[in-house]
């Protein structure tokens, strides 16, 4: 692995993945791993070489410097050299989701709509079968034209054209736009962030130190890539530093996650990024037929991010997989946001991250009391301490620093800040101020480690994937027989999944059991046909709801009288 | 063919009353069913039939026919 003095020779990423593929051409860069198949394998040579056949075919479909080309397709072995393509004529990727089969045409459409507007998306590049869903986009927002570059002749030959894209990458800057990330968020309302070469490459530097990356890791992911998770951490990140990122596609994972599993086990896999509901999910269900064989002694970190992290699922997992050779020293977590690039805080390399119990009751009220009485504690789990170049502050509703010992609001700066939502300014004026970006999340520092046990808005975070209670709550007043404004949806915890479900409360005047069910039905419909899971109804008689002086049924305080009794939910 | 025994066990498990489950009738179009229900109900499935599945079987059932057929194999076994 190059080391820090020659890494800093290279401004742009697009530098550092050439240099790569000079330095080890042999050597596997992309996996990409197919569920009974032979995994393809990119090296780097061969990679740099594709991208600039891709980079080439760009500049031929029109496509210019600092254009956003928005990429939704299936995960496939072309992805990676396509999105190396755009980065090499200067152009911006941004990653989206591919539509959940479950999801209605308008409504993806109607995300995608509201992106361009927001994101600034001049091209998309999707596939054919996407054609008759996307292209009435192509007549608003910003949209430029819709690009299918699997079907491209990459091996045509334009040496001018080619010389000229060389040419041009001689004056990239460290500043100049790299990629457009998306933070939580409704498709359609998601805050676009853009971040620069120099962000980027700080970022995955900084990083990789923290979880001592070395010449002899190996990534392994089936994280989707238009999460930052997925994208930075197992995608740019041994990118960046000449490792193997083996990349198996979220929808086949989700069908049979112990595919993650046989990829560490047949290529010797070192590290791994997870959201905690997989813990839970793999765990739980991945059975000893599909483990023949499959012997993780290789893995030397699995991260934990982007839910609150639970010490329950931790021990599950190792628990499981302890007889296939999982190590305790290799659970790990860390604290990130799209925002920041990444990651600001991460737990030690090789030691389980810590765990504390807290008074639960002094913790709601805001402080932060360890006890011995499980039964009255809650366990919390530590997101480690600070990365390099990164600063975090725990503050009050004032956005001033709490004393030690206290739960607050974190802000967090870093070298790899964005300097705002793209297109956004009322989001970004928002949570950004003075170089701190508020997180909208709690917690609170102990012993320089950094826990994060809650959040400031009422976002339900369903495995990894953030939900706008606004959102169900919208689908839910649209069914027949529900009144509008009667309704509230909040997340309810799962402690088997190991996530969080959606729950909602509905007020009405029903009384029979069955027209009750009957409403349920039409709600878990309403659901599907917006790609929401409902997973609990409740139906409360009239005036049960508590309302805010606003006249607005309050989430928190509902959430709280319902969860105490389950008499209200309809099975 | 759909069984009865086979949509019983799927409805249970996502604790619907009632679903008209066809031979073609996609996983996704189950209310439910998504991709963290989707073990729970393979889980359910061979639970009830005392079966067991290695995932890239189910993998390769294309709707809810084809792993009505799967269990079907694996109980003449």
């Amino acid at each position: 692995m190059m080391d820090k003095e020659k890494r800093m020779k290279f401004s742009t990423v697009w530098s550092r993945w050439e240099s790569n593929a000079i330095n080890s051409p042999d050597k596997d860069a992309i996996v990409f791993w197919r569920a009974g198949e032979e995994p393809f394998r990119w090296n780097f040579k061969e990679l740099i070489e594709t991208a600039n056949k891709f980079s080439v075919q760009l500049k031929l479909n029109g496509i210019k410097e600092n254009q956003v080309c928005a990429i939704i397709m299936r995960h496939n072995k072309w992805f990676y050299p396509l999105y190396m393509g755009v980065v090499g004529i200067g152009a911006i990727p941004a990653v989206l989701a591919y539509p959940n089969p479950r999801l209605h045409p308008d409504k993806f459409r109607e995300g995608i709509r509201g992106m361009s507007h927001n994101s600034g998306l001049d091209w998309i590049f999707s596939e054919r079968e996407l054609e008759p869903i996307l292209s009435p986009l192509l007549d608003t927002g910003s949209i430029s034209g819709m690009k299918f570059p699997l079907e491209w002749n990459i091996e045509e030959e334009h040496e001018d054209l080619f010389e000229e894209i060389i040419e041009n990458r001689k004056n990239r800057k460290p500043e100049d736009a790299f990629l457009l990330q998306h933070s939580s968020g409704t498709t359609g309302l998601q805050k676009p962030v853009l971040l620069s070469n120099k962000a980027v490459l700080e970022h995955v530097d900084n990083y990789a130190e923290s979880i001592s990356f070395s010449d002899t890791d190996k990534v392994a992911s089936w994280l989707p890539l238009y999460h930052d998770m997925g994208l930075i951490a197992a995608y740019h990140v041994p990118l960046a530093f000449g490792m193997t990122s083996i990349q198996i596609d979220p929808f086949e994972w989700v069908l049979a996650p112990s595919l993650l599993l046989e990829a560490i086990s047949a290529e010797k896999a070192t590290l791994a990024w997870l959201p905690n509901f997989a813990y839970n999910l793999m765990a739980d269900k991945i059975n000893d037929l599909d483990l023949e064989g499959v012997r993780l002694d290789s893995w030397r970190l699995v991260i934990n991010c982007s839910e609150p992290v639970r010490n329950d699922s931790h021990l599950r997992f190792l628990n499981h997989f302890g007889n296939y050779g999982f190590k305790e020293s290799a659970l790990s977590a860390c604290y990130a946001m799209a925002e920041t690039t990444y990651a600001i805080t991460q737990t030690e390399p090789g030691r389980m991250p810590k765990v504390i119990l807290a008074d639960r009751q002094k913790l709601a009220d805001g402080f932060v009391e360890l006890i011995e009485d499980a039964a009255k504690a809650r366990s919390c789990v530590s997101s480690g301490k600070l990365i390099k170049g990164c600063e975090l502050r725990i503050v009050d509703e004032n956005r001033a620093d709490v004393p030690k010992g206290r739960v607050g609001e974190i802000a967090v700066s870093s070298v790899s800040m964005f300097d705002g939502y793209r297109n956004y300014p009322e989001k970004t004026a928002e949570s950004l101020a003075g170089g701190w970006y508020y997180t909208g999340d709690y917690g609170f520092i102990y012993q320089d480690e950094c826990y994060v046990i809650g959040r400031k808005k009422d976002i339900i975070i369903v495995a990894g994937k953030n939900i706008y209670p606004e959102d169900i709550e919208d689908t839910v007043s649209k069914v027949e027989g529900i009144i509008p404004g009667r309704v509230v949806a909040f997340g309810a915890d799962d402690k088997e999944l190991g996530t969080e479900v959606v729950a909602v409360l509905i007020e009405s005047t029903l009384e029979d059991t069955g027209a009750k069910k009957k409403l349920k039905r039409k709600i878990l419909q309403a659901g599907i046909d917006n790609d929401q899971n409902i997973a609990r109804v409740y139906i409360v008689p009239s005036r049960w709801l508590i309302k805010s002086s606003a006249g607005k049924p309050s989430r928190k305080a509902n959430k709280e009288r319902i969860l105490v009794n389950n008499d209200y939910l309809v099975e | 063919m759909i069984s009865d025994r086979f949509k019983q066990a799927v409805l249970k498990e996502l604790k619907l009353d009632d679903f008209d489950i066809k031979d073609e009738t996609l996983a996704n179009q189950v209310p439910g069913w998504d991709s963290l229900n989707h073990i729970n109900v393979i889980v359910a499935i061979e639970k009830e039939f005392k079966v067991r599945f290695k995932s890239i079987e189910v993998l390769k059932c294309k709707n809810l026919g084809d792993l009505q057929k799967l269990v079907d194999s694996k109980i003449s076994k």
